[in-house]
């Protein structure tokens, strides 16, 4: 599966016969609102979920509880990729593959930057207070709880895997 | 890009308003204006996020810093109008209840 990802410097949006689609972006935070945008309109794909304003379809219009949690992980795990994998200074790239199904998006997550410890990430304060809010630490936390799962191999190349799905009262509301 | 933020001071508040998406590559922004507000010591800080459609943990953790800064110098700060994405992330982080949201 992971020998299919051909790193590139462009610009590459992909979609397939199959129902995957593929971006390849360079590994700043500069392309990152490129990728968070297919993310979310693949989101919506799944999810079925309105246009707040169709006459704006560039609007942020994160909505939909499936939206949210889709769109809330990714753009944690793109900023992980981006400061710690790349260290803020790019010279590699990111590849995203999507794949919405009836139920359920799925999203590799490709990078050849510094294999990230995940083992090693703090949990948030179990009692949380005024003087315990968390100023930082809490970007896998809010991937890993919004997701259903989530993985992470290290490389290079590094792999995350997120995956969430519709709950049934989810698909019910489906319009 | 354009900035996220506006801030309006009167007599008796700061007012800081965040729109469309407070993340990594704009909450750099609002924490060189937050250090500005916080080294006003003001007494109130009503932080508007009514049209903030987006938000990632940078920009919760720039939040986070106003209202520490601000409740560490004795003043209060009021966050409002918090929906959709960002105050599920909120409510993710235990936030809600903390802020009153």
């Amino acid at each position: 599966m992971r020998a299919h990802f051909r790193p590139t410097r462009s610009l590459v949006i992909l979609v397939a016969m199959a129902p995957t689609i593929r971006l390849s972006v360079p590994g700043t935070l500069r392309y990152r609102a490129i990728a968070v945008r297919v993310v979310a309109e693949s989101a919506r794909l799944v999810s079925a979920s309105a246009l707040r304003d169709p006459n704006d379809p560039l609007a942020h219009d994160v909505r939909h509880p499936f939206d949210t949690a889709v769109v809330s992980a990714f753009m944690e795990i793109f900023n992980n990729i981006a400061i710690h994998a790349y260290r803020r200074k790019g010279g590699g790239v990111i590849e995203i593959e999507i794949t919405p199904t009836d139920g359920a998006l799925q999203i590799e997550v490709q990078d050849t930057g510094q294999p990230f410890d995940i083992d090693n990430v703090a949990p948030l304060p179990s009692e949380l207070d005024e003087a315990s809010l968390p100023e930082g630490g809490m970007g896998i936390h809010i991937a890993k709880t919004m997701l259903d799962e989530m993985t992470y191999e290290p490389g290079p190349p590094n792999l995350w895997r997120l995956c969430k799905r519709l709950s049934t009262h989810q698909v019910a509301g489906r319009s | 890009m354009p900035t996220p933020f506006e801030v309006q001071q009167t007599a008796n508040e700061t007012r800081l308003a965040v729109r469309g998406s407070l993340d990594i590559n704009t909450a750099p922004a609002l924490a060189e204006e937050i250090d500005r507000i916080i080294a006003g010591r003001p007494s109130k800080v009503v932080v508007d996020l009514g049209s903030l459609d987006l938000i990632d943990s940078s920009g919760v953790a720039a939040l986070v810093k106003l209202y520490k800064g601000v409740r560490g110098m004795g003043g209060a700060v009021s966050i409002t109008g918090a929906r959709d994405q960002p105050l599920a992330i909120f409510k993710l982080l235990r936030m809600d209840k903390v802020f009153n949201l």
